[in-house]
């Protein structure tokens, strides 16, 4: 096909979508409720990757420190571990420092702590680590070779939380694409009997250009591109589904979400997020018609 | 021009069509085809747009092996070959202007361009005040006078009409036929298959019989060599 037949194409597959709008309409929104229940997975994973990113920003390793540690001890044992590959920056905390803290955490009612000696609590490192470093098999490793240090006493970091999060992050990609799969599935055979029904009503059409010299490419093209028509159409559809969805329940709707929080704190999809929602409904629109057009022109040629 | 060399076509199970044809048509022809109902008239020009593959034989067009044409050859052959049919094969949902113009706009014509050929061929077969109609409010006559411009848009160098008088009264017929004499004034050769014997009387210049299957006689080369008036 040449570029001089393009026009030709378009005014085809236009006057084909509007011949045929409602059927048309149909598989626009049966593919759009697809991309949509797509898309919504691909928001709670990208907002379940959001928190489990922030989680790790804020990950730090608490190593306590053994109370008879003179300062000499302790300033090379502050050099050591500052010279630790893993370590992006470390913070001691005296007991003082300890104290007062806990004792703000407590708020009003830090009064329980009252008789008690301020030394109680033991100096600790705050030990923030490299994002490079942040996997558990990693953090493991790294809490394993602390713990080697005499001067350590006890080495605590919240990674069963994480690991957790991980999880259910994974869980949630894998419910993503197998959903998606059997809907896209679905999606794929009603976008290819639409277009069985394109090629029935222009059943006349085809047949007359066939017999004036046109090409296989030629007579296929109107239809492969009203399926991407409508391929786009529904992935914008849902597109803005989504956002208005999302945008309904941040509004309406100041219930807890769990884990992710109030719907005010979620995010909406990236641009490639939204891109691969467009992306998808047209290559289900695309690939539809091709394997329609394939199957179905071959068997009513070959009857 | 047209040359068949021994050409047979059979269809499954044991269907025989067409059994050994030879015969040559040069350029500028205009031939008439006819026999009885089965002869194997359609068949043979079936076989000539490549509707049809021959079982057996050669069929050169123009020095071409017609027979063993890919798809995209079968495309660029018939570019080069209009139709007409007896059941004129027009879209009703198209304009007599668009019908005739949509070969044209096939190949890559641009849409001015083709309108303004398939204007100019509305004018010349009389339909020019006719061209933004539906076909199915034109007449018998008429609509087959649009699948002759239509034939003709790409100006083909051959000209195949299936019974193309078969729903017409005599006297619209009479001027199909005179639009055809008109399209060889062109050049252009034409094979016309039909089984009017009073029309073929009258224009014929060639004709030639098929009967089962078979070519049974060719009258004007017979003409030709004098051995019959």
């Amino acid at each position: 096909m040449s570029w001089s037949q393009v026009p030709f194409v378009v005014r085809r597959a236009s006057s084909n979508l509007r011949e045929l709008r409602w059927t048309h309409m149909l598989t626009s929104g049966t593919m759009a409720m697809t991309l949509f229940i797509f898309g919504f997975f691909m928001l709670l994973e990208s907002n379940l990757q959001g928190l489990l990113k922030g989680w790790g920003d804020q990950i730090q390793i608490n190593a306590y420190l053994d109370r008879g540690l003179g300062s000499g001890e302790m300033e090379g044992l502050l050099k050591r571990v500052r010279a630790l590959p893993e370590v992006l920056r470390v913070r001691h905390i005296t007991q003082e420092q300890a104290w007062r803290d806990f004792r703000a955490a407590l708020g009003t009612q830090s009064n329980v702590l009252d008789g008690l000696p301020p030394d109680v609590l033991p100096s600790s490192f705050e030990i923030v680590v490299k994002p490079e470093f942040r996997a558990p098999p990693l953090m493991d490793g790294f809490a394993a070779r602390l713990k080697q240090e005499k001067a350590i006493a006890l080495v605590e970091y919240p990674q069963d939380w994480i690991d957790r999060l991980s999880l259910l992050v994974a869980g949630v990609e894998w419910v993503k694409w197998i959903l998606g799969g059997v809907l896209f599935l679905i999606t794929f055979f009603i976008v290819g009997s639409t277009v069985k029904l394109a090629i029935l009503a222009r059943r006349d059409e085809i047949e007359i250009m066939q017999l004036v010299g046109s090409s296989r490419t030629m007579i296929h093209a109107p239809f492969v591109l009203e399926g991407m028509v409508q391929g786009l159409v529904a992935g914008a559809v849902a597109v803005f589904a989504l956002w208005g969805a999302l945008e309904l329940a941040r509004k309406e709707f100041s219930f807890s979400g769990g884990i992710l929080g109030a719907p005010d704190q979620w995010q909406f999809l990236d641009l490639n997020g939204m891109a691969l929602i467009l992306l998808l409904g047209w290559f289900l629109g695309f690939a539809g018609s091709v394997f329609s057009l394939r199957k179905f022109i071959k068997t009513w040629q070959a009857s | 021009m047209i040359q068949f060399h021994h050409v047979s076509k059979t269809f499954p199970p044991d269907s025989v069509a067409l059994a050994d044809i030879n015969l040559a048509i040069d350029k500028g022809e205009f031939v008439f085809l006819t026999g009885p109902s089965g002869a194997g008239k359609t068949t043979l020009l079936k076989l000539l747009f490549r509707d049809e593959e021959p079982s057996k034989g050669q069929i050169l067009l123009n020095g071409q092996n017609i027979g063993r044409l890919t798809s995209r050859g079968v495309a660029r052959l018939r570019r080069q070959i209009g139709l007409v049919f007896q059941e004129f094969k027009l879209l009703p949902r198209l304009s007599v202007l668009e019908n005739v113009s949509l070969p044209a706009e096939v190949i890559g014509v641009s849409r001015k361009e083709s309108h303004k050929r398939a204007y100019e061929l509305l004018g010349e077969l009389g339909l020019q005040k006719k061209y933004n109609a539906r076909p199915l409010s034109l007449s018998g006559g008429e609509q087959q006078r649009v699948a002759i411009a239509r034939s003709l848009i790409n100006n083909p160098t051959l000209v195949l009409a299936d019974e193309p008088t078969g729903n017409l009264d005599p006297q619209i017929a009479d001027e199909t036929m005179r639009v055809f004499l008109k399209i060889r004034e062109r050049g252009t050769t034409l094979i016309v298959a039909s089984h009017d014997v009073e029309l073929i009387k009258r224009y014929g210049t060639r004709i030639i019989f098929l009967r089962r299957g078979r070519l049974a006689d060719d009258l004007e080369r017979v003409t030709k060599e004098g051995k019959r008036a």
